[in-house]
């Protein structure tokens, strides 16, 4: 196989692998940098979201403001002095990527302009139209071409990381348009692979987002954290689960049942009046609006489409000009794929599941507990999350933690020793991956990634029960062991082989998935987007302030332990959204 | 890697309609420089003197002139209508819509057809 | 529930000299788009059947296809306005083939990267300045997915692959446009070559087919302005 040499290898290039690249090659010229990716650049998932990115920059607004709209939008799961360094960290890497070229959407004096975000109590939320993750991508895929340190592996596929005593040496790829494999030796790794979504049948999520980062440090002894708490975005298009931004809620948008009600004052969000303000009805977190549609459909009070149950999003009062102006990639959407005219007719949307809160454990630097191994973006837990993310805090947590990631990867590259050759190790390693382009006997791959999907929808879903949870176990375990037994690919060639891939995929996908079912199972409390029926619907501060571990355990199911939160300036209280408050001023 | 290129043949215009349209466009330029060298004819014909030049006018009264001038006449208004059309393509953003430039461009060009064509029967 | 008949293209390196055609048998409902079709014969029927896709709504670009030889995206495409059918699927025009519908990318990506697509020049302390009016002037251009429909659309880019082609130049015309940047003479070269804005005879079908409204004719043919009057004007330049 080929054997290749670099300092760093960054594996995914969306916006936290692309800006740890950036930050790797900007702080030393000589650096060999891998950024190994199995889509283009510009394909990968930051490309679809929307919303904004958060950081404090208006007078009116405080550092201690996002830490404690961030620490109680995560139910006060979140590591606090992580939290601390993050939103200290935000405006300064937006103004990086504003120098580098992303066109944020600005007042009439030129100046940047700030939204209201469902959870922040003042606008802080940096928006590029309705097209924010699209924008941030691209500037930082362009930009990452000035720097000719950058050696980019575009469509390779990393399919195993390569560990000899307990310490990262390389990665293993797939070329994926010849189906040969790569051997990158590298003592430090840089994962930045997105999230787990798709081992939901519903979710936003792109075909890539598999968890494949997570399943890597997972095999290789690193835990993944707090995997149970995964969001359901409440505003999505009913069956495909396409994307309806948050902030058409932070331009004002409102949500009814099929009595034209906000139901959402029915649920701790209300009262109504003033509209918009700040944290209330619309603009409460995610977790409590995903939740207040689950208790409508059981009330009956949701509308029936073709594509399932739903309720509206009516954006037709905030007008035609601010809708073109502010949201025209959802108009464009709702438009093809539901056929609706936001200026004149409600969209019809339901929650779908949107983003990984856990993932691989790492520390403030971004180290996960192998060495040489980093995690950032989505893939990682990083702790600012806790039991639920507010929107716009994930775009720029890549970019804050991507700089980390790249920073400290490039740190330690610098101090690695060179140790004897591994490449046997990584010979071994692909002879399996090989083996499953030969398989005579099993079943098609479809038909257990949509029985997994639909294990996790049913069992691991908005409201859990122990029944539910422990069916959902029973079933992916059992898929896991069909899934050793074999796959048969209709598809033998070695060019471009995509059948080939999703099995691979489906194989990390199985593991996360079994991390996030028993985590779940584990977790006897309900805590932001981690909600139970069955005895435990209230938050269990006494047991359960700590963090979820799951850790591999060779072929049997993974072993649950635990981990304490950091708590350093505010104690956990009641979480309250809605409430008395002044009528916020659009911007 | 090995990959697999499709060759493209000269019949590539034929594919669709677009293409097939500017094929036709790019035709029309070929008459309109055809008229060119009437044109440049009759002046040549002008500066040997009046009867070169009445032998030139009776030449153009042929069948077979006609028969061109009518297919050039069609292809000149429609190479106007599509020089128009394309113009807005070819200037920055003007604080006009691209169709006033448009139309400002075709009621130019009607207007001095008008104008001239009240001079010459007139 | 109707069904439709899927025309494909499909080439093996490994085992075809030349391209072949496979037909697939689809049922849809109503909201299918193409994708889903592709997507529902490799779960069902031939998991060999290979594509490009990621986020199916048409912002990554990755499911650029020739439907009845137009190039379209798949998953913003819906099988309910092909029927009765059959509707022919190939890759996108004027790319080499790698697998089935997955064509050659490197070729845009080199002519993307020769257009210096970033910020050139010094910024200042904070953010930069820059007026809704300001940006209005590069915003359509910024929009562009990189779904190469263009390319497939350009017949110049067929007839000559050194072409740089409409995303590459829109792109480029981008970063001119945005004032924040200050790299214009930088990527004049790019823009005089031969297969530069002169090799665009001005088609028009790549703003046609654009799903995004980049339109690139646009972004190329102004700079033949540009191009002008930089060669005229050399002289006076120090």
């Amino acid at each position: 196989m080929q054997v290749v040499q670099a300092d760093v290898v960054v594996v995914g290039a969306g916006g936290a692998g692309l800006r740890a690249a950036i930050a790797a090659a900007e702080g030393d010229p000589k650096l060999r940098v891998a950024l190994v990716s199995k889509v283009l650049p510009m394909r990968s998932h930051t490309v679809a979201a929307e919303g904004g990115a958060a950081g404090v920059t208006r007078d009116d607004d405080s550092l201690d403001s996002h830490f404690n709209d961030t620490v109680s939008g995560g139910d006060w799961l979140c590591d606090q002095d992580v939290v601390e360094y993050f939103v200290a960290h935000c405006h300064p890497e937006l103004v990086q990527l504003e120098h580098w070229g992303c066109p944020w959407s600005r007042k009439d004096d030129g100046s940047v302009n700030t939204r209201f975000f469902g959870g922040m109590s003042v606008q802080r939320t940096w928006f590029a139209a309705d097209r924010s993750g699209f924008h941030i991508l691209h500037t930082l895929f362009q930009t990452s071409l000035k720097y000719p340190q950058i050696k980019r592996y575009d469509e390779f596929f990393c399919v195993d990381l390569i560990v000899d005593d307990g310490r990262v040496r390389g990665v293993l790829l797939i070329e994926i348009a010849t189906g040969e494999m790569v051997f990158i030796e590298s003592s430090a790794v840089v994962l930045a692979t997105g999230g787990a979504g798709r081992v939901f049948r519903q979710n936003t999520n792109a075909g890539t987002v598999t968890g494949d980062g997570m399943g890597l440090a997972f095999r290789h002894g690193a835990p993944l954290r707090d995997m149970e708490f995964m969001q359901w975005h409440p505003t999505c298009l009913p069956g495909t689960g396409i994307l309806m931004t948050e902030a058409c809620r932070g331009e004002g948008a409102i949500l009814v049942n099929k009595d034209g009600y906000r139901y959402l004052q029915d649920y701790g969000l209300g009262p109504v009046d003033p509209w918009p303000r700040a944290k209330a009805m619309e603009l409460g977190p995610r977790d409590r609006l995903s939740q207040a549609f689950w208790h409508e459909l059981q009330k009956g009070r949701t509308i029936e489409t073709p594509q399932g149950p739903a309720v509206h999003l009516d954006l037709r009062h905030l007008g035609a000009k601010k809708i073109h102006e502010r949201l025209p990639l959802i108009s464009e959407a709702a438009k093809t794929f539901m056929g609706v005219d936001t200026v004149k007719e409600p969209i019809p949307v339901c929650p779908a599941v949107h983003y990984t809160m856990g993932g691989t454990y790492t520390n403030v630097r971004c180290e996960t507990p192998l060495a040489g191994l980093y995690a950032a973006g989505e893939c990682a837990s990083v702790g600012i999350h806790g039991a639920n993310r507010l929107g716009s805090n994930s775009l720029v947590e890549i970019v804050v933690f991507g700089r980390v990631a790249g920073e400290s990867a490039a740190d330690y590259a610098r101090s690695a020793r060179a140790t004897q050759s591994v490449q046997a190790m990584a010979e071994a390693s692909a002879a399996s991956f090989n083996a499953l382009l030969k398989n005579d006997q099993g079943e098609r791959l479809a038909t257990l990634r949509d029985e997994m999907r639909d294990a996790m929808e049913t069992g691991v879903g908005i409201y859990r029960t122990a029944d539910g949870m422990r069916a959902a176990c029973h079933k992916l375990a059992q898929l896991r062991e069909r899934y050793r037994r074999g796959v048969k690919l209709d598809d033998r060639a070695r060019a471009f082989n995509t059948e080939w891939l999703g099995a691979i995929e489906l194989g990390f996908m199985l593991e996360v998935a079994e991390a996030l079912a028993h985590s779940a199972l584990a977790r006897r409390e309900s805590r932001g987007a981690h909600m139970r029926l069955d005895g435990y619907e209230q938050r269990d501060d006494e047991n359960f302030l700590k963090h979820t571990l799951a850790h591999r355990a060779g072929d049997g199911v993974p072993r649950i332990d635990y981990q304490p939160v950091t708590i350093t300036k505010s104690q956990p209280r009641a979480r309250h959204y809605g409430g008395a408050g002044k009528q916020a001023v659009m911007t | 890697m090995k990959t697999y290129t499709r060759p493209v043949t000269g019949t590539w215009w034929t594919r669709n309609g677009f293409y097939r349209w500017y094929m036709f466009r790019e035709l029309s330029c070929v008459f309109i420089t055809l008229y060119a060298f009437i044109l440049l004819a009759g002046l040549y014909r002008l500066g040997q003197g009046p009867e070169a030049f009445l032998a030139w006018q009776a030449a153009l009264a042929s069948p077979a002139s006609l028969a061109f001038h009518v297919v050039a006449l069609v292809l000149v208004i429609y190479h106007s209508w599509t020089w128009f059309k394309i113009m807005p393509k070819t200037m920055p953003r003007l604080p006009v819509p691209d169709g006033a430039i448009v139309a400002g461009g075709v009621i130019a060009v009607i207007a001095v057809s008008a104008a001239f064509l009240w001079t010459a029967l007139g | 529930m109707r069904s439709i008949v899927l025309e494909c293209l499909r080439y093996d390196p490994e085992t075809d000299a030349a391209p072949r055609w496979q037909n697939y048998d689809v049922p849809f409902t109503d909201d299918m788009s193409v994708l889903q079709g592709l997507q529902y014969i490799k779960d069902h029927l031939d998991g060999s059947l290979t594509f490009r896709w990621s986020c199916r709504m048409a912002i990554c670009g990755s499911c650029g296809a020739m439907l009845n030889g137009e190039p379209r995206l798949g998953c913003e495409n819906f099988l309910r306005d092909y029927y009765p059918g059959p509707l022919r699927v190939e890759p996108l025009n004027h790319f080499p083939i790698v697998r089935d519908l997955a064509i050659d990318q490197s070729d845009f990506l080199a002519k993307l990267e020769s257009v210096k697509p970033y910020i050139i020049g010094e910024p200042p302390k904070g953010p930069y300045r820059q007026t809704p009016r300001q940006m209005e002037e590069y915003y359509q251009y910024s929009q562009c997915i990189n779904c190469l429909l263009c390319y497939a659309a350009c017949p110049q880019y067929g007839l000559n692959e050194k072409f740089t082609g409409p995303a590459a130049l829109a792109l480029l015309h981008r970063y001119n446009a945005d004032s924040r940047d200050q790299g214009k003479r930088e990527r004049m070269p790019v823009i005089n070559q031969e297969d530069g804005v002169w090799g665009c005879t001005l088609v028009g079908y790549c703003s046609e087919v654009c799903p995004k409204g980049v339109d690139p004719a646009r972004a190329v043919n102004q700079n033949k302005i540009e191009s002008a009057k930089d060669y005229f004007f050399r002289f006076f330049r120090r």
